[in-house]
């Protein structure tokens, strides 16, 4: 019994991980149709800034992970308006739009190592410590994580269905014509969603930094797990890449706990080709307009 | 109130529209006549923006408004209802509405808005909750209207409001653009089919290639036998 | 030198084929001999300078990752297929012949050719459930293999993985002992540019086959393809196989050129600053990719100068470019050329 506990604790946990790392790739492919290959040194910025925030400047905790997420936010914002908002509306959209934050990424990167250095960095974790619940070793930070995935996902959710600006980004999502007929402005969605990506980027960065390492190298890898749980939720629905998020966790997990560690990767890689096969269009299907 | 001059356009290089001109008064229904391919939908998609016109000027309210982005032209009263409804098909028939007053000045209208289109398509009314994408071929150009009528709109430009509909349903369409119009909302209607717009236009164009051939009152245009034979065949 | 236009296979009566219209037929023999001279002869020139054995380094580099390059873009920019598998073939590759001759004693020159074998029944078995599945779920299974191959490199059994540093003290080719410094760079680069050549003819003669030049062309158009008599499933298994038999090839002669490959070739990053290159010189195209390696390789070389901002300099161009050159440099450079060419004739025809 024990055994099972564990593995849906840390299902839960990885999801709550891919889910924060993954959802803001999928804003972006939601509405611009691209692939933000920056999106893993956003994660780094907030990581860095709140990182610096913490131990340069001494700030209290709060303050420096709102600082993080909002320096990412930030960036999200500068990469669209310098060159995204260039190539717009392009024939090879996707291909520039790749070459240009690919771009980025790789500046962003040299940047943070060149302020930050290429020593590994640690977050102290917000909360120290652990306890035992029904023979599961849950740490208080790994709790904070899924606490603050589950608000974030809701806050999201609530914004995009029940607020006007929401709803006119999934509006654009699924029918930019149309959307630019009622007066909604395509250029400015966009920024909003690049600086909402950041956020949430910048988010993930905060407070995995505590559970993972912080290096300069560290932005592309975290960005394949989040693109193999954006594409096997259904590309550009929020809600589909929730569930992937959950679903690959919990598979991992349970590997994890009942196969051992080396086994978690092979195990999900044999689950996705299956899921695949019975259900080409990933959990949720791939349609031009996804409800995001 | 709409004055359209030499209007060109096209796409990627070839020009669709050859110098067009066009009016469209307070309070009146003009209808576009013309066969596909000649150039409809692109004049309307010329005026409200989502195309920019290569020469020539729109005007509206005494304002150019030919150059500017399709939000600003939103904001200026000109709602286009394009061809094909476009609906947001995973969003309710609520939200679709909702998005048609996007703008600050209208979103403050919504309730009553809404309201008013519900009146006007009750079997909106019903289905407020559906999404939009599983909505039958007549609720979707009601939906389309609907969503037009939600915005602070001056002019609204329908194009081809008959489109894929069974005749019925492309009199019940007419009927209540006529009912819009009656409450003073001008019209610019452009359609391939002219069996309807006898009891509605108040002016009627034909379009050929891209320009105006004929212009006059629905009778000037009917009493020509030989232009409407060649015309509709 | 050979020219990149699409050409249509005249139509005669029937299916023949009029051979004599492709470009293979229109090559610049001249201007091909020379550049092949060139190439020969250029390490020994270069070895008169100082920095002589890092160029030498540098071409290497460059034949061998242009192979990848032109091996990918034969998926992507033919096939169009979004496989992101290529440097899990690349690895695989290394990691045949390298365990083969660090473990069990096999001599190079033999382990060398069992790379792309197995690099190829790798693609192959990955091949045939991605060409049943749509574009982004291509990304996500070849990605997730990928990932499963670095994993297995850096945290898998001792002998491939070693504790995490992968492959270490493989046996070279044994250039060092049989010619010393400096013939033996020379050697190294002499096989590197034999393997780049005829895996560039190669690709070039599929690229501009008949079949390569109407799935260009139709990208996205499967159906007619069928209709024209192409069986699209099995023409893209062949270009998944034979990109793979390349790049596997690369692989192991790097892993013995280096005499080691870490897992860190599996990084993503290394994906993404291959694909840029080949995004950069120019997708699609045949010399694109080849053209796009070079500069991925010589960028970051050239701005050696201003070493702490390099990287960020590399980055910053990239960006330039996709802004500027979207459809990728060589079609820009082809174009501009073109340009350069026409105005004198038609001074010439007034």
């Amino acid at each position: 019994m024990e055994k099972l506990f564990q593995a849906i604790y840390g299902g839960i946990l990885y999801g709550s991980i891919y889910g924060l790392m993954a959802i803001g790739l999928t804003l972006i492919w939601g509405s611009l149709r691209m692939l933000n290959l920056a999106h893993g040194s956003m994660y780094l910025v907030g990581g860095y800034v709140a990182w610096a925030a913490l131990n340069q400047w001494a700030l209290p905790a709060l303050p420096s992970f709102a600082l993080g997420v909002i320096a990412a936010a930030l960036m999200g914002l500068i990469i669209q308006v310098l060159l995204i908002n260039r190539i717009l509306g392009r024939s090879e959209f996707f291909n520039a739009a790749m070459i240009a934050t690919v771009g980025a990424a790789i500046v962003i990167d040299s940047a943070m190592l060149l302020i930050f250095g290429p020593r590994v960095k640690q977050m102290p974790p917000v909360f120290q410590g652990q306890f035992k619940f029904a023979g599961v070793v849950i740490t208080y930070q790994g709790l904070l994580i899924v606490v603050v995935a589950l608000i974030s996902f809701a806050l999201l959710w609530l914004f995009l269905s029940r607020s006007r600006h929401g709803l006119s980004i999934q509006a654009v999502s699924q029918q930019m014509d149309a959307a630019r007929l009622m007066g909604i402005p395509t250029v400015t969605t966009f920024m909003i969603v690049m600086t909402i990506s950041g956020a949430l980027a910048g988010l993930a960065g905060v407070l995995l930094s505590s559970v993972f390492y912080l290096s300069p190298t560290a932005g592309f890898n975290p960005m394949v797990k989040a693109l193999v749980v954006t594409i096997f939720g259904g590309l550009g629905s929020v809600k589909g890449t929730i569930w992937a998020a959950y679903v690959i966790g919990l598979v991992e997990a349970f590997l994890q706990v009942y196969f051992g560690a080396g086994a978690a990767l092979p195990g999900l890689f044999l689950f996705m080709i299956v899921m695949l096969v019975i259900r080409p269009s990933g959990l949720f299907g791939l349609g031009e307009a996804q409800r995001l | 109130m709409l004055r359209v001059t030499d209007l060109q356009a096209g796409y990627g290089g070839s020009e669709v529209l050859h110098s067009l001109s066009l009016e469209v008064g307070e309070g009146e229904a003009v209808v576009v006549l013309g066969p596909n391919g000649h150039g409809k939908t692109t004049l309307l998609r010329a005026i409200s923006g989502l195309i920019r016109p290569t020469a020539g000027t729109v005007e509206f309210d005494g304002q150019v408004i030919s150059g500017m982005r399709a939000s600003e032209i939103v904001a200026a009263g000109v709602i286009h209802i394009p061809q094909g409804d476009l609906p947001f098909p995973e969003l309710t028939v609520m939200e679709n509405l909702l998005m048609g007053a996007y703008r600050p000045e209208a979103w403050q209208e919504r309730k009553r808005k809404m309201e008013l289109v519900f009146e006007l398509f009750p079997v909106l009314g019903e289905r407020t909750s559906q999404l939009a994408r599983s909505l039958s071929g007549g609720e979707r150009r009601m939906l389309a209207l609907g969503r037009g009528l939600m915005a602070k709109a001056k002019i609204l430009m329908i194009d081809e409001p008959s489109l894929g509909l069974a005749p019925f349903l492309i009199e019940n369409v007419y009927h209540a653009i006529q009912e819009i119009n009656k409450n003073g909302m001008a019209i610019l209607l452009v359609d391939e089919n002219a069996d309807h717009i006898e009891d509605l236009a108040d002016r009627v164009y034909l379009l050929e290639s891209g320009a105006v051939v004929k212009e006059g009152t629905v009778e000037d245009v009917f009493s020509d036998e030989a232009l409407l034979a060649a015309y509709l065949g | 030198m050979m020219q990149d236009t699409a050409v249509q296979p005249s139509k005669s009566a029937g299916r023949r084929l009029d051979w004599a219209a492709g470009p293979w037929a229109k090559t610049n023999w001249i201007t091909l001999s020379v550049v092949i001279l060139v190439m020969l002869a250029l390490p020994w020139a270069v070895s008169q300078l100082s920095i002589g054995r890092f160029i030498l380094h540098l071409f290497i580099l460059f034949f061998v990752w242009s192979i990848v390059a032109e091996s990918w873009n034969l998926i992507l920019g033919v096939g169009g297929i979004f496989s992101f598998a290529q440097i899990a073939l690349f690895a695989i590759g290394g990691i045949t012949t390298g365990a083969l001759a660090k473990h069990l004693g096999w001599n190079p020159w033999i382990s060398l050719w069992l790379a792309p074998i197995t690099a190829t029944i790798a693609a192959l078995i990955i091949g045939l459930p991605s060409l049943r599945l749509r574009g982004p779920y291509v990304v996500l299974l070849t990605l997730a293999f990928a990932e499963l191959v670095r994993n297995y490199h850096s945290q898998g059994p001792t002998w491939i993985a070693e504790g995490g540093y992968g492959l270490r003290y493989v046996p070279k080719l044994g250039f060092e002992e049989l010619f010393g410094r400096p013939l033996d760079r020379i050697a190294y680069y002499y096989v590197a540019f034999v393997l780049f050549a005829i895996a560039t003819y190669v690709i070039w003669r599929i690229f501009y086959s008949p079949i390569g030049t109407s799935f260009r062309a139709l990208r996205d158009s499967e159906t007619y393809a069928i209709s024209r008599g192409v069986d699209p499933f099995r023409f893209k298994l062949l270009l998944f196989a034979l990109s793979a038999f390349f790049t596997g090839l690369a692989g192991g002669f790097y892993v013995h050129y280096n005499g080691n490959q870490s897992p860190t070739i599996l990084s993503f990053s290394v994906t993404i600053t291959l694909l840029a290159g080949i995004v950069l010189g120019g997708w699609g195209t045949f010399w694109g990719p080849i053209l796009g390696t070079g500069i991925m390789i010589v960028l970051p070389e050239l701005l050696r100068e201003v070493d702490v901002f390099r990287n960020m300099a590399v980055g910053v161009t990239l960006a330039l470019l996709a802004v500027f050159a979207p459809g990728g440099l060589f079609p820009l450079i082809v174009d501009g050329v073109r340009k350069l060419v026409r105005p004198s004739r038609k001074l010439q025809e007034e």
